[in-house]
């Protein structure tokens, strides 16, 4: 008993000085602590055993009186403070850290009393540290759970009363406690948005940080959509903010960015993060890297030689070299093997599906430009007086072609097998597989291998897994590439033709002409979709005026 | 309660040699690291400490915008260049 009351009378001590880094050392949640915190345990178990009575909170509000008349700089205890702290001894009492599911039910409920505790506007600023390390604490305990299902499901089959449909998962509750109290940082009146954060508004990035730490670690990314909704709307310019939580916050806004298809925008939070962290820190630089040159590749960008040999970027070459020359050249075959040959570590980070999917087009354009450069210059007097144009028939059949290699197909001059296969086996097969899997390859310079054409999955296909190319396919994507802006012309389709534009423009070069910089040319898209975005607003189809052309929601930069 | 894994993830990180990186056949096994975006060991740093202030220094020459090249001597312009050329010279037949 005695300790309790030591224990209570400590805390009040640190209220009434208004010390909040004190409470923080105090209120302490994790297993790692002195004995004498078990001792308190113990304590409160055998002199407020859990029997329904009032009597611990009796004894907290004894202790913890009201003040009056508290000094200017000083404080006093609250009413949700005494809930938040009898809650605290609750948690001691109870707690069983080998008990993974029931600590997260008491670390959950103490985190949601602190912060209705931290909600009073007269003294909830001192419970700020106090607030950081219990959310820091909870978010660790929900990131060790999330690895490990079977506690899940227990945690999960727990709550009742929900509907099924609305039930959230632990990463969405412990995210929810944690962004009320961001929500109270966030509309902390102490100071306005362009004036140096005071009272509970110097963490309100603290708590953003947390939040996305904690939402990208179990990947519900997704979530953190409000939070930026309310930063755009309310929140203070990350400028005043520490250099650490600026670019914490900016790495993170960079990667939902870059998950929800904005690489544009993703590329300007990796890109002011990446500036402002020092050339120390390489760790966190290499993370930012890890997305950064991505986001770039999908903007028609490659990582520079320079890049690739700073010490942050160490390894990148290996993963992301083939797939840049790759995509340059047009390759497919070659592009699939670069993916595959960086496949597990694309994997890991999130990036190979969406690299695989996203480039392809950029890959396309290559390809097709090749293929103009074959047919049109060195095609057997295919140029003459004519406009510049490429033929979707030469298109098909080098798709073909290459759909044919992915499909394993070889060369029809090399030997099919080893010479020593004997006379009788196979033979009569083989000749089977050549005439009937493929009709046409008399056509082609290659023919299927051994075995049969290989069976693809729908994303190692050129098309779709073993889809033959057509005249359809193809121009379905000259149209998606002109419209991306990656070609430039039109499709004249009783020639069945890509036609080039503006060739005098470019001095006479068709290729220049109809294939611009791809940089250039998504970025020039980006633009026409603000613009239009913008001309929407103004004939009221749209309710909503965009802000600048490089405005991120969640970065509040200009106010 | 997690710290130790923590802490465990960061000397396998630390052991990851960048110069194996390179050479390694398996470049998941050599790019191993903890994915988490760690909190800097200090809150505050002067911007003269990064490379916005110096401008040019950093910031230039991180990415490359050029792509084409007109050759197509390369082995695989050569192997479409013949499939075209024997396609249309089976439909002329």
């Amino acid at each position: 008993m005695s300790l309790i009351i030591q224990f209570l009378s400590s805390i009040r001590s640190f209220v009434l000085a208004h010390n909040g880094d004190e409470l923080r050392n105090w209120l302490l949640v994790e297993n790692d602590v002195a004995d004498i915190y078990f001792q308190l345990a113990h304590q409160l178990k055998s002199s407020f055993p859990d029997n329904g009575s009032d009597a611990l909170e009796r004894m907290v509000d004894k202790c913890l009186p009201e003040e009056f008349d508290v000094p200017e700089g000083k404080g006093s205890p609250w009413p949700g403070f005494n809930s938040f702290v009898k809650e605290y001894l609750e948690y001691w009492r109870d707690v069983d850290f080998d008990n993974l599911v029931t600590l997260h039910a008491r670390l959950s409920d103490l985190l949601t009393s602190c912060a209705n505790a931290l909600a009073n506007p007269t003294y909830g600023v001192m419970l700020l540290q106090t607030s950081m390390s219990l959310s820091e604490s909870l978010s660790k305990l929900v990131m060790g759970l999330t690895r490990q299902p079977h506690l899940i499901a227990q945690i999960q089959g727990d709550m009742t009363g929900d509907e099924p449909g609305e039930r959230k998962s632990i990463v969405e509750l412990a995210a929810d406690v944690i962004q009320k109290i961001f929500t109270s940082c966030l509309s902390d009146r102490s100071s306005s948005r362009t004036q140096p954060p005071k009272g509970k508004k110097v963490a309100v990035y603290l708590f953003a940080n947390l939040t996305l730490k904690l939402l990208f670690a179990c990947e519900k990314s997704r979530l953190a959509v409000q939070m930026f909704t309310n930063l755009s709307a309310t929140g203070p310019a990350l400028s005043l903010y520490p250099a650490s939580q600026r670019v914490t916050f900016l790495y993170y806004l960079g990667r939902f960015n870059f998950d929800h298809g904005h690489y544009f925008r993703a590329h300007m939070c990796f890109e002011e993060a990446y500036r402002q962290c020092p050339p120390q820190f390489q760790k966190h630089r290499r993370k930012i890297l890890i997305f950064w040159i991505p986001s770039n590749l999908l903007l028609g960008r490659f990582p520079s030689r320079n890049l690739l040999q700073r010490p942050e970027a160490a390894g990148f070459a290996d993963i992301f070299l083939p797939i840049c020359t790759t995509v340059r050249s047009g390759n497919f075959v070659a592009f699939h093997e670069a993916m595959r040959h960086g496949r597990d570590w694309l994997w890991d980070r999130g990036l190979y599906l969406t690299l695989l999917f996203r480039l392809k087009p950029l890959v396309w354009r290559s390809f097709t430009r090749k293929t103009f450069l074959l047919t049109w210059q060195n095609g057997g007097g295919d140029a003459g007086n004519r406009a510049p144009s490429l033929s979707f028939n030469h298109l098909v059949t080098t798709a073909s072609y290459v759909q044919k290699l992915l499909e394993g197909y070889v060369p029809a001059t090399r030997p099919l097998a080893p010479r020593a296969r004997p006379p009788h086996i196979n033979t009569i097969f083989l000749k089977a597989v050549t005439n009937s899997a493929a009709e046409a390859d008399s056509d082609s310079n290659l023919v299927p291998p051994p075995g049969g054409p290989r069976v693809l999955m729908p994303s190692d296909g050129l098309i779709f897994g073993n889809k033959k190319p057509d005249i359809n396919n193809i121009e379905s994507i000259v149209a998606g590439l002109i419209y991306a802006g990656l070609l430039n012309g039109f499709i004249a389709r009783q020639q069945k033709r890509f036609a080039v534009e503006g060739t005098k423009r470019t001095g006479g070069n068709p290729a220049l002409a109809g294939w611009p910089n791809p940089y250039q040319s998504i970025m020039e898209r980006f633009k026409e979709g603000y613009e239009e975005a913008v001309a929407a607003y103004e004939t009221g189809e749209n309710a909503d005026l965009p802000g600048d052309i490089d405005d991120v929601p969640g970065w509040v930069r200009n106010i | 309660m997690a710290s130790q894994d923590a802490a465990n993830k960061d000397s396998k990180a630390a052991e990851a040699k960048p110069e194996q990186a390179v050479a390694d056949q398996k470049p998941a096994a050599a790019l191993e690291e903890d994915d988490e975006f760690e909190d800097f060991p200090v809150d505050d740093w002067e911007a003269e400490d990064t490379e916005a202030a110096n401008g040019g220094e950093g910031g230039k020459h991180l990415w490359e915008e050029s792509w084409d090249d007109d050759d197509t001597s390369d082995d695989f312009s050569t192997q479409l260049k013949e499939e075209l050329k024997k396609v249309e010279a089976s439909k002329k037949r």
